[in-house]
């Protein structure tokens, strides 16, 4: 009896000892840690971007952009704010091909591949200050110098954490430089809804798009292959894309399943039924938008 | 008072009190002091000018290749196959670059590469290789949808090559950024035709179970003796490893003749890897490629029908 008293009290001091040693190994935040070798990947990337894909972009300075960049690495992880990234922004910043843009929510693998490495269309991701950060993360220490490499916040731990920042920054920018037909690709089988209310694409960018620069928006309602369709052009949160694109004045047209893309994501699902040709035609009529009244002025 | 800080004025008097025959001497060896002084500066600014390179046919080093070639593989092994985090860019980066820095960069050989290779050795799964003949656009678009298959520009070695030039020259530790070695009209044992021939080697060799090869149906050759799929890779399948090689021959959408399979160089192909106890099957205008190719054209009849 004793024995297993004293054990016992073995056991709970051992216990306290672990639960702080346990929550010193735990992560502070929500989010990924701080890539390793950021610095590395960004020159890389930087160097990358400037000399192959665009030869007119050969007078960027890649050192002087890092630079630029890591002044928020030195920034507590929660007062890191998107003007933070002007510089950084000003210095890599480039001209968007006519038409080219290409928005999107919740089907990031699928734009990427759809874009084709700019040739395609250019995303975010597919501009030099898109592709530096592509699928990156980076913050420094809470209470210290140096970089967290094991988490880093997220929207949800603080909302001027570093990465979001950085990519709403990213996003305004790329909206104000966008011009002619703008694109938009839609996930039509996220059951959150295909057009998130709250996000990138309606607080970052559609407030930021330049009406007298842009002919029309066309939006693509893309459904998972072999996944429900839960919304679909005219419906639910799509609705409300509409809606408020149509009260800011401009012209859209909505298609469900754009046929390209369509095609694109049968690769990989040669043999479903969704993929037999013929029936992918039918569902592909583009729906406009009645916009009935004045017409948009276009200078 | 007389004032004796001051001389009279007296017309043009020369400054100096010297006879002409000097004056004459002294001009010769100021102009020889001036043309010493330019002699020497000039000596200088040669003599520290870095050494010229050799002119070559072809394009030189991309620019800023070291960087890229170290942020691709960071990119690769932190994110895109994070299985490899343990594998040292730095080390593998100064790797590379000393394969063809001071060398003559007509002169590379497998050797060059060997520590190279021994650091970015990988494993790819059986029947997940991917060769390619004359399909570069279209095999890399499917290895991107498909990305449990390889190409060889989807192992590390590969990534970090792909697209890039490079050349060194045996007087210099700089890389030669005016011109490289063009494989044609200058040479074929050129630092960057060695190192597809040694990586693609390796790739092949490494293969095992079903291996895959996508193959231009629209081309006159569309098995290429001469191609590096035939000279290296399909040589050097393992028998042992290697049962069967599949390919898939695409024609150009909008002009589809007729069976590809059929064709006589592919019949060619297949004699040889009969020989080397490989079974070869065919298949024409496979329909997940097919489908990406429609991605291009979605109008043309044979995206619109039901194959």
């Amino acid at each position: 009896m004793a024995a297993l008293g004293r054990a016992s009290s073995l056991l709970s001091l051992l216990a306290l000892l672990l639960v702080p040693a346990a929550g010193a190994g735990g992560a502070r935040w929500r989010g990924e840690g701080t890539s390793p070798h950021l610095r590395s990947i960004f020159l890389g990337r930087c160097a990358e971007y400037s000399s192959l894909l665009s030869p007119e972009l050969r007078d960027k300075n890649c050192t002087a952009i890092w630079e630029a960049f890591k002044v928020v690495l030195d920034k507590d992880p929660c007062s890191v704010f998107p003007s933070d990234y002007e510089l950084f922004i000003s210095l890599s910043r480039h001209s968007i091909p006519r038409d080219k843009s290409l928005f999107w929510e919740n089907n990031h693998l699928l734009v990427t591949s759809y874009a084709e490495n700019a040739r395609r269309f250019m995303p975010l991701c597919d501009v030099l200050y898109g592709r530096i950060g592509d699928f990156l993360s980076w913050c420094r220490q809470e209470n210290a110098s140096g970089l967290d490499y094991r988490s880093c916040p997220t929207s949800e731990d603080c909302e001027n954490n570093p990465v979001d920042s950085y990519w709403k920054m990213a996003s305004m920018q790329y909206s104000r430089d966008s011009t002619g037909v703008i694109h938009v690709m839609l996930n039509g089988s996220e059951p959150k809804g295909a057009y998130p209310v709250k996000g990138f694409f309606a607080d970052f960018e559609i407030p930021y798009l330049q009406k007298d620069k842009i002919t029309r928006i066309e939006i693509w309602v893309m459904h998972e292959i072999g996944r429900p369709k839960v919304e679909s052009c005219g419906e639910g949160s799509v609705k409300i894309l509409e809606e408020r694109l149509e009260k800011m004045g401009f012209q859209y047209r909505c298609i469900n399943d754009h046929l390209p893309v369509k095609l694109l994501m049968c690769v990989d699902h040669s043999t479903h039924p969704d993929c037999a040709l013929n029936s992918m035609i039918l569902h592909t009529r583009p729906r406009t938008c009645g916009c009935g009244g004045s017409p948009v002025l276009l200078h | 008072m007389a004032d004796h800080r001051f001389r009279p004025v007296s017309g043009e008097k020369p400054c100096c009190d010297i006879s002409k025959k000097a004056r004459i001497c002294l001009c010769v060896v100021f102009g020889l002091l001036v043309v010493v002084i330019i002699a020497v500066v000039v000596g200088i600014v040669m003599w520290r000018q870095p050494p010229q390179h050799q002119e070559w046919k072809g394009a030189g080093t991309t620019a800023h290749f070291y960087e890229i070639i170290l942020g691709r593989c960071y990119t690769y092994t932190q994110i895109v196959r994070p299985e490899l985090g343990h594998k040292d860019c730095q080390k593998i980066g100064k790797a590379f670059t000393n394969a063809f820095l001071s060398k003559d960069p007509c002169g590379s050989t497998e050797q060059d590469y060997q520590p190279l290779m021994e650091l970015t050795n990988q494993t790819v799964p059986c029947d997940k290789t991917l060769l390619w003949s004359k399909t570069n656009e279209l095999v890399h678009e499917y290895a991107w949808v498909q990305r449990e298959l390889f190409t060889l520009e989807n192992t590390l070695l590969g990534y970090m090559g792909d697209g890039l030039r490079w050349c060194g020259d045996l007087g210099s530790s700089e890389m030669n950024y005016q011109s490289c070695p063009d494989r044609r009209k200058d040479c074929s044992n050129n630092s960057v035709s060695v190192f597809w021939n040694t990586v693609s080697k390796r790739f092949a060799e490494d293969a095992c179970g079903v291996v895959h090869v996508l193959l231009n149906g629209s081309v006159h050759n569309t098995f290429d003796e001469r191609s590096t799929f035939a000279r290296v890779e399909v040589f050097n399948l393992h028998p042992e490893k290697v049962h069967t090689l599949q390919a898939w021959v695409m024609q150009d959408i909008r002009n589809i003749s007729s069976d590809s399979c059929s064709d006589a160089s592919i019949k060619n192909l297949k004699l040889i890897l009969s020989k080397r106890n490989i079974t070869f099957t065919c298949e024409d205008n496979y329909r997940p490629i097919r489908f990406l190719q429609c991605v291009k054209y979605p109008e043309h009849s044979s995206c619109r029908s039901k194959i």
